[in-house]
Order: structure tokens, then sequence, then C-alpha cells
């Protein structure tokens, strides 16, 4: 018997997820007058997708090699005030300001590698804690009013709000997310280094008798992330026309949330960009959703949580399955 | 030569120098009584939750949920209380509805863990948002006070000068040291966190032992809630944020080994109080709060990283040590 | 057939903390032949295979390389020279295709972008050239262990491998897959590319190879031609015959046959037919070597009766009670069980010997309420020292940091706390040094003697023969040989587990 393929299988499961979703609110909303279905909301969903499938790249990577990250939210704000900082005291080009802030996406991102892949602190707990450093460090940067009291800094210069447009409904951002995701794609499909993040993820033993550099992977994943976590602080900072300490406040959840639902394994070795991709859009459909349904907000939570928990037990028992059955079909195969 | 054993001393010494220098630094602040309170209702808060969320941290596990199962239970609290109308009767049943709450939340998490063999950071993490968005559906995303008499006493009534969570934590702490150090499960709960294959060998059952560890944490973080609550006489989904932080960076700088199977309660005891003289500390030195967070964070990354560096470390020296033993094995021979 | 000499290692010598493991070995292998590596566990295989691939260093000695002296520091350096290494535990990714796993490093590009089609065609090219079972997209988690060996090996021959090494390629392989590995190989053979074949089964040795080196004791027992590899002769090479001569490796062995029967297994079958219809029974005071080859299913039935794995199928009677086996129970039954993999299953490192003796102990350590007592619990652990004589005599030692020796002596230790019905044993002086081992047989032998029945598994042939009362083979999942009341030598154990006896 020819298998469907476990990538294949998981896929199809992911983009059936976001239809019965999509099909969901659609006749929740009222099908004939949709409030849900229609060209400028749905332009919407993708467009509060982007950020989250833009830094979901890094994080994607970064899971396949079975690691996490839970400081991009943070690292997002950190960037978003360092911008700010040149945007209200210096009168530096934006440019500038921008590659500032991914200077300071990429050493984040190295800080975060340095002490996984070097010091050997478990992802969980060492991005926990730059989670809490990031934030720190942007309320100590944080620019403050003439009583001292941590403001809001605008960022409404239209040379700078520009980026939070885009070409009548075609915004910036979803065009710069459908780079990115295909860039990303491509690097890890067709480049030596996204072959040697899978084989880091599946086994680091079996990786390094490979000849690959374990720990200059890991750490070139987590700058990755870094520098995209920039680039998602430039879109947010510039449709709000402003930055604040809370910006990316519980924001590591939805990049994480996204490759989970797009079938990106935590134990690392499996999913992809696109994966990510779709569990962004899953994301921000479901967000969507509720607030076009006018449900308490707070529900959302207690749904992406549960969706988490959900997906992640469905791919446990799953991958036992499959895999106990391929190893038999293989071995029978192995006998022709 | 007799080598003095620093590590030994280490804790107290840097508890007394933490002292010493706060005085030094805000003489009149710190040592006023009010501050002495404030102190204490930090420490006692983070020491209830602290003496539980340890068993989790024995086996190797983690609880990234802690802030809102907090605020969660905080929120059940009070408006249980509320609903039945503030007397002590309401107060009881409040309090019990909140430890259920938090009972539950653990074995939820336990039985997650263990049943499908997912890491417990990830289910944890998971369920912080359906706590989090729980106690907002509860409040409806609003602050819900409670001043009655009953309720507020939990923080507040004073016995010997001493506030009563403060005997809570002393009684709470006195309980886990007691399991952990003398109960049978106590034992249980160090061997699953070494070696959980030659714990199951060693007719242990380690899923339950594990199932039980979280429950015991979940209630740990409920009771924090409800002091939580108590003491500012209101409930939000905000209510004990930073606390997941806090928690675990108490029990990291307590010498409790988040890779399992190291540390002690009196251990994690200290690391609550400098955490609530660090907070204190911090505070007075006009530390805005909001940048503690780069001090704890930095606590966790060097005490983790010199934890796991000392793992690798030892496995070598023991090496090393084997074929010593050998050698002398061999000479003798 | 065979040609020129492609690799010789002449004068080898190594030695691990002053304890000689390699003695004055040469080794050398041929253009184009399959040459086998034999030798009793511990005869120093592994470690000379080890300095061939540059993971261990040599002390003396000096390797050549088609008759040029080489140095190999690294695993890098001798694929250079064109040796590949098929490692037991695989290394094949499993996300990957098998085309990316065969090119993995070496990916052809253009520019930085993989030719993906280039690449499976070069895959392809080298599948049909040696007729394997493969497609180069597959992925690899859809298949089994045998193909994954496969992939491994056109690892090695797309680098121009001129020289694979096998270490046991057949361990984890069904009877199917196994066949269809020889032919491989006798594929690669008329390819002209050399092999090493690192097997304890004899009768593997004696169809595919051209050539038998055999070591014993570190050093070379023999250098056999094809026409010289007759099983009775292998053995007597493996064991030595001066050896076979002397104490030790002879046994006359004694079994009371009235003795009651404490164990009854009654045919135990496994879910994954690692072994099937064990049945044997043991008697009081009797100590029962389970003799046989490494995976011939021996440490499956312990752990099953022990009730660390669920067997299938079968019944374990205690003293005529049936068991309901799960560690917990056994426990309680009165039946303690010292795992095979010391350091992983056997104690917990960071804990004390008090808390290691006493873990499965607290049911009789003192208890006041539910608190238990330090100090019974510290005098049961000094007690234990002080019977087995632990070293250091410290209780409060963290018994990671403790030799090998000692670490088993606590994990032994713990059982002699209980009142045993039946204590089973698996390996249980591997890597651990002789006045240690001498001392942990007579542990073995007290107990016997207080009525407790003993199952040793044990690879080590003078071991088995020097602790068992009776001899029980296993080979690949039956038992096929019991040695009762008789004399016994270790050519015997070993022809029985080998199935040699079969043939002839």
């Amino acid at each position: 018997m020819k298998q469907l393929n476990q990538t294949t299988m998981r896929r199809l499961i992911s983009i059936g997820m976001l239809l019965i979703l999509v099909i969901l609110f659609t006749i929740l909303a009222g099908a004939g007058h949709g409030k849900f279905f229609n060209f400028d909301n749905l332009i919407e969903v993708v467009r509060d997708a982007s950020v989250p499938a833009i830094i979901g790249v890094g994080v994607t990577y970064i899971i396949i090699t079975a690691g996490i990250d839970l400081s991009t939210g943070s690292m997002m704000a950190l960037v978003g005030m360092t911008m700010a900082n040149i945007y209200a005291y210096t009168l530096l080009p934006f440019p500038v300001m921008i590659l500032a802030g991914m200077i300071v996406g990429l050493l984040c991102g190295y800080a975060n590698g340095v002490i996984v892949a070097k010091f050997n602190v478990p992802e969980f707990i060492a991005t926990l804690a730059t989670m809490s450093i990031f934030r720190a460090l942007t309320y100590i940067i944080a620019i403050k009013d003439a009583n001292g009291v941590i403001k809001s800094q605008p960022m409404n210069h239209s040379h700078y709000t520009w980026l939070g447009g885009g070409i009548g409904k075609f915004y910036y951002v979803i065009m710069a997310m459908i780079i990115v995701v295909v860039f990303g794609q491509i690097v890890l499909k067709y480049t030596r280094y996204g072959t040697n993040l899978y084989s880091v993820g599946a086994s680091k033993k079996a990786a390094t008798l490979s000849g690959i550099d374990v720990a200059k992977t890991r750490l070139v994943a987590y700058m990755i992330t870094g520098g995209l976590v920039a680039i998602g602080a430039v879109f947010t900072t510039a449709r709000l026309q402003s930055a604040t300490t809370a910006i990316g406040m519980d924001f590591e959840f939805s990049p994480i949330a996204s490759a989970v639902v797009g079938g990106v394994a935590l134990s690392g070795g499996s999913g992809d960009v696109i994966g990510t991709l779709i569990g962004a859009l899953f994301m921000s459909t479901l967000e969507n959703g509720i607030r076009k349904l006018s449900i308490n907000t707070a529900f959302q939570y207690v749904i992406k949580g549960a969706i988490i928990i959900g997906v992640v037990i469905f791919d446990a028992t799953y991958k036992t399955r499959m895999d106990r059955k391929a190893k038999e079909e293989g071995a029978k195969e192995g006998l022709e | 030569m007799k080598k003095i054993n620093w590590s030994k001393y280490s804790k107290p010494i840097i508890l007394v120098a933490f002292v010493i220098a706060l005085s030094i630094l805000r003489p009149k602040a710190f040592l006023s009584l009010d501050n002495f309170s404030n102190v204490l209702w930090s420490v006692a808060v983070i020491g209830i939750m602290v003496s539980g969320t340890i068993f989790v941290f024995l086996i190797g596990g983690i609880d990234l949920s802690i802030a809102t199962l907090c605020a969660l239970s905080a929120v059940v609290v009070v408006s249980v209380t509320n609903m039945l109308g503030g007397g002590v009767g309401a107060v009881l049943l409040g309090v019990l509805a909140a430890l259920v709450t938090g009972a539950l939340a653990g074995a939820i998490h336990g039985l997650i863990i263990t049943k499908f063999n997912i890491p417990a950071f990830l289910v944890t993490f998971a369920t912080q948002s359906i706590f989090l968005g729980l106690a907002m559906v509860l409040t409806n995303n609003k602050i819900v006070s409670c001043t009655a008499p009953a309720f507020t006493a939990i923080g507040a009534f004073k016995i010997l000068g001493f506030p009563l969570p403060v005997y809570f934590m002393a009684i709470i702490a006195l309980a886990s040291w007691a399991v952990l150090r003398k109960t049978v499960f106590g034992r249980y709960v160090y061997a699953v966190g070494g070696n959980p294959v030659a714990s199951e060998i060693s007719g242990i059952n380690v899923r339950g032992a594990s199932i039980m560890c979280y429950v015991v944490s979940g209630l740990t973080t409920a009771l924090g809630g409800v002091v939580l609550a108590s003491m500012t006489q209101q409930a939000s989904a905000a209510t004990g944020a930073g606390y997941t932080n806090d928690v675990i960076t108490a029990g990291v700088i307590g010498g409790v080994s988040l890779l399992g199977g190291e540390g002690t309660l009196p251990g994690a005891i200290f690391g609550a109080v400098l955490m609530g003289l660090l907070n204190n500390g911090l505070n007075l030195m006009s530390v805005p709060s909001t940048h503690a967070g780069l001090v704890k964070g930095l606590v966790i990354v060097v005490a983790v990283a010199f934890d796991a560096m000392n793992h690798a470390d030892q496995s070598k020296k023991k090496v090393k040590k084997f074929k010593k033993t050998k050698d002398t094995a061999k000479e003798s021979a | 057939m065979a040609g020129q000499t492609i690799l010789e290692a002449k004068n080898i010598y190594k030695s691990f903390s002053g304890v000689p493991v390699l003695q004055d070995v040469h080794f050398e292998v041929k253009a184009g032949e399959v040459h086998a590596l034999m030798g009793e566990n511990g005869a120093g295989k592994s470690t000379l295979i080890k300095i061939i691939t540059g993971v261990y260093s040599k002390d003396e000695g000096q390797i050549y390389w088609e008759g040029q002296p080489v140095e190999i520091n690294t695993y890098q350096d001798c694929q250079k020279l064109g040796v590949a290494c098929i490692y037991q535990e695989l290394s094949v990714i499993p996300p990957l295709t098998v085309a990316q796993n065969v090119f993995l490093g070496r990916e052809p590009r253009k520019g930085k972008i993989i030719d993906y089609k280039k690449m499976n065609e070069m895959t392809q090219e080298l599948i049909d050239k040696y007729q394997f079972p493969l497609k180069p997209t597959t992925v690899v988690e859809n298949l089994g262990i045998g193909q994954r060996q496969l992939i491994e090996i056109l690892k090695g021959l797309s680098q121009n491998s001129k020289l694979l090494i096998m270490d046991e390629p057949t361990a984890s392989l069904s009877g199917k897959e196994a066949e269809m590995l020889f032919k491989i190989i006798q594929t690669l053979r008329s390819e002209g590319v050399s092999i090493i074949y690192i097997s304890h089964r004899l009768e593997e040795v004696y169809m595919l190879s051209d050539r038998l080196t055999i070591l014993r004791d570190g050093k070379n027992a023999a250098v056999l031609e094809k026409d010289e590899i007759i099983p009775a002769k292998v053995i007597e090479t493996m064991i030595g015959k001066v050896v076979d001569e002397s104490a030790g490796s002879k046994k006359m062995l004694h079994s009371d046959e009235n003795a009651e029967v404490r164990l009854d297994v009654r045919n135990l079958t496994d879910k994954t037919d690692r072994y099937r219809n064990i049945s044997f029974q043991v008697h009081r005071g009797e100590i029962l070597g389970l003799g046989g080859l490494i995976g011939a299913g021996r440490t499956e039935v312990v752990r099953a009766i022990f009730g660390v794995d669920k067997a299938e199928s079968g019944e374990v009677y205690l003293d005529g009670e049936k068991l309901e086996c799960y560690p917990k129970a056994s426990i309680k039954n009165g039946i303690g069980f010292v795992p095979e993999d010391r350091r992983n299953q056997g104690f917990i490192p960071l804990l004390s010997t008090t808390r290691n003796v006493a873990l499965t102990n607290y049911d009789i350590v003192e208890k006041k309420g539910r608190a238990i007592s330090d100090a019974s619990e510290l005098e049961m652990s000094k007690r234990a020292i002080e019977a087995i004589d632990i070293r250091p005599n410290d209780p409060d030692k963290q018994v990671g940091v403790m030799s090998g020796g000692n670490q088993q002596k606590v994990v032994l230790g713990k059982w002699l706390m209980r009142d045993l019905k039946l204590l089973i044993v698996d390996e249980p002086t591997a890597g651990i040094d002789v006045g240690a081992k001498d001392e942990i047989y007579g542990i073995l032998e007290d107990l016997a003697k207080q009525g407790v029945a003993v199952i040793v598994v044990t690879s080590d042939l003078q071991e088995l023969l020097r602790v068992s009362h009776r001899i029980l083979v296993m080979r690949k999942g039956d038992i096929v040989k019991e040695f009762k009341n008789v004399e016994v030598t270790q050519s015997m154990v070993l022809a029985a587990g080998q199935g040699v006896e079969e043939e002839a």
C-alpha cells in the first residue's frame, strides 16, 4: 500500500482546520451580509497574521532544531523602543533607525543562541529568562515625559508610517510576509543550512557524526529569529505610529501557536514555514472571528490555549501511531 | 590543611550582606516597621508558592502557568465570597473553591504531561493562556474587589505582630519540608527527579508521583492567589503577574536544580526571602518594579548555566575518579 | 579474488588507565575481501575498530593505508582515506529523504541552492549500481531499520569508500532483512569494496567472510583463511585451548533436583517476538545461569519476569502462586532485580548510598506515623555497607561519583536488606574490576545457601561457569540447551549459543 506521506497528511489537517474555522465564522456571522466573509475583512485577517508569520519563520527554524523561543514578544518591544529613542532624540534618517533596530534584534538573538548553544541552558528556561530581561531593558530605555512617567512615543512621521500602509488594501506588511515566507521556505528546503536544521532537530548526535556544527546551526537560528523580530517591530510600530513598553505583551504565544498548529513538531526535525503560515492565518482568523462576532475576547485566550494542547496531544498520539505503522510497512517493503 | 567550605555558608552570608547593604543605603526606609511588614508579605506569598512548586522542580518539571493560575484562583475566591455574601462561611467556601481550582489545574497538568509525554513547559505554557482567559471571563475583564472583613483578614490579620500570611507560609513550608524530608513520598520525589527509569524499576509509581507533584504545586499556587487577593482586597486577571519568574528565581537562587533531583525546601525558602528582599530593595532604591526582571532573568540564566556546567563537570570527574580507583585496585592486586 | 593489502594495523597497543586492552595486535585487510573480526566480549574488537576510525588514539603501533603509514586522529580523517563505519546506533536523519541523507553536508549545489535533481540522480546511480531496494526521494522515517542501514552503507559508498566497517550489522535486523544485507555484501565485494565484518554470530561469519581474525584477551589468537573457518575450530580459538584446560573454564554442574521449585515460568511469549514460549524452573538455593549471545532475548525474558516490560502471554509462579508482573508487586513478593544497564537503570546518581539502598525498602524501614525514621534508614544503609563492603563506607556519599564496582554493590545491597525468594541479576559484573567481581559472586553464593533462587544473565562465559549450578542457553528467542549435572566447558556453552551443534 502506498501510504499518504505523514507530512502531507499533517498539512491537509492544518489546512482543514483553517477552512473549517473560516466556514464556521462565515455561517455564524450571517453568510448573506457577512461581517466576516468579505474581502476587506479577509485582507485584515491576512494583515494581522503577517507579523506572527514573519517572526514565525525564525521560530519555525528554532523549533525544527527542537528548541523554543519564549522571548520574541519582549524582544520586539526592545527593538521598538530602541528605534523610538532614535526617532525621538536624533535626526538620523529612518533607514539608519531601522538598521539599528535590526542590530538590536540580531544581538538579542545572539544572546539567546549563546546561552542555549554554548552554555547548554535548556531553551525554555533560557528564553524565559531573556524574556524578562528584554522587557526590563525596554522599560529602562523607555521614553519618559517631563514628570518622569513612561509615555508612549509617537512615531508618526509620514516617511515612516507609510510602512504601516500599503498599495490600496495590499499592505506592505503582507508583501514583506510573503517575501519572508517564500525566502524562508527556500532556505529551509533548498540550502544546506535548512537541511542542517532538520538534522540537528532529529538527532544532535547523528548530526555531529555527519560533520554538522550543531552549536552554530542553533545559534544562527536564534539570530535569524532576532532579525525577523526586528522586521516585525518595524511594521508594528509603523502601523501603531508609536512605540510603547507594552508592544509584544503575550506576543511570544503567537508564533509558537502558529508553528504548533501548522504541524511543526516541538520534538524537532519536522514541519516547515508554509505550515507556520497556515497556523498564523488560523490564529488570526480565530482572533478576528471572535472580535467580529462580539464574543468576549477573553475566550480567545482559553480557546488558543486549548487548541495548542489539543494539537500537541493529537500530534503526540498520531506520531506514535504513524511511526509504528511506518516501521511495519517499511519492514515489509524491505522484503521485496 | 583544612579548607573552610565557603559554599556551605554562602547563603546566610549573601542574606546578611544584602540586609546590611540595604540598611546602609536606605537606613530610614528599610529599617522601618512598615517596611518590615512589606517584606514579610512579599516573602510570604513567594514562600507559600515555592513550597509547592519545588515538588515540580524536583521531578525535573516546570510550571509556566504560576502567575495566571494565581490570578484565576484569586478571581475564584473573590467571586465566590462576594456571591455568597462575604461572611465567614462564604470566605471559607471561596478559599475551598480556589484550592480546588488549583488542585484541578495541577492534576490536569500532571495527567497531560505524563500520559502523552509532552514537555511540561509546553503544557503549562498553553494552560497559562487558558487560566488567563478564564480569569478574564469570570471578571468580565474588570477588577473585582472584596472588602468583606472576613476576607481581608486573611492577608491583614496579625498575630504577635506578624501578618497571617507569614504563618501560612511557615505552616506550608514546614509541611512541605516534612513531606520532602521525612516521608516515603518525599524520597520518591527525589528519586524520580534523579532517574525516572531506575525509579520505575525500584517499584515507584513514577506517573502517580509526578501527577501528585503537579497537584501540590497547583494547590500552593492557588493559596498564593488567595493571599494576594486578600492583601490587595481585589482580584483581576493581572493578579500575580510576574510571580512565575519570582517563584522560579526563588527556587533557582535557593539551589533547586531545574534539571531535577536536587534542592531542599530550606534552600527554596531562603530563595523566597532573598527575592522578597530584592523586590523590596529595588523598590526602596527607586528602581521601578518593571526593571527588576533584568536582575531576575540574569540570575536564572547564570544559575542554570552554572548548574548545567556542574553536571557536565561531575560526570567528567566521575570518569577520572573511576579510572583512579581502577588504577589503585590494580596496584594493590 | 582478494587483492593487495588495503589496510594494515601493526603492533597496536592500547591500555586504559594501566589495564592493557590490546597487546601487539596485527590486523590486515585486503582489497575486495570480507574480513570478519571475532572474539569474546572484552577481547578488544571494538577498541581496535575505534583506533582505526580515530575515536581512540593508540598507545603504540602504526596503521598503514594502501602501504603508506597514516595518522588517524578523528573520524573525519578516516573518512578522507576512504573508510566508512556503519554505526550500530544508526546516524541517519529520519525527516530527510534517502538522497539527502546520503549527501548530507556534501550536497551538490548550484550557487547556494541544492541541486536536488542532480542529487537524486547521483543517488539513483549508486542504488542501481549496487541494486539496493531504495528510492532516492523516500523520506527515511517511512523506512525500516534494514533499509536505514543500507542508507548508511550508501553514504559510505558515495564517498568512494574502499573499506566499510560493519559492527554487528544484523543485531537489529529481521531474518529477511539480514538476507538482503548478505546479498548486498556479496555485491559490494564483487565491486572491489573491502568489508570488516564484526559479529558474534558464527553462522554469518562462516557464510560471508573470506578471512577471519580472532582476538582473545587483547591479543591475536588467529587469522583463518576461508577454508579454515570451521565452527569447532573458531570456537576453540576464541576461547583458547590452553585456557579451556585450566581452572574456571570447565565445571561439573550440580543442582539439587529435590529442592522445592521456587520460580516456575510457563510459556512466556513476547509481543514483538524477541522471545517465545519460554518455560523453565528455578529451585530453592539454585543459581541458574542464563547464557547465549547478546540479543538472544535473555534480558527481555528476565525483565518480563520482574515486570519492567509486559509479556504478551504466559505465566510466572513463585512458590506455587501466580504472580502479577509489575515491579512494585514483584518487590513485595520477594523478587529482586539488578538491571543490565547500571548507570541508566540501576541507581539514582544524585542520591546517597543510604537513599539508594533504602529506595526499595521503605516498607520495612521503621516509621513514626508516616515519618521515616532516619536512624532506621541509616542503620539499614550501614548494614548494607558492612555486609557487602561498599567503599567508601560513607552512607552519605553520592552514588554517582563512586566506582562501578561499588555502584553495583549499592544496587545489589538494597535487595539484601529484604527477605528475598528470587534474585535476578543481569550482567552483574560488566565493567567491574576483578576484586569486586569475586565479592559479588560470593554474595550470590551466600544468597543461594540461604535458599534464595538466583538467575544470572551473563555474556561472560567464565562468569557463567563460575557461578551457575545449572545453565540454560538461549538463542534467537528460544531456550536451546540445558546443561544439568554434567561437566560443561566454555566451548560447549558457546557452541550451543551459536547453534553450531545443530548444524554439525
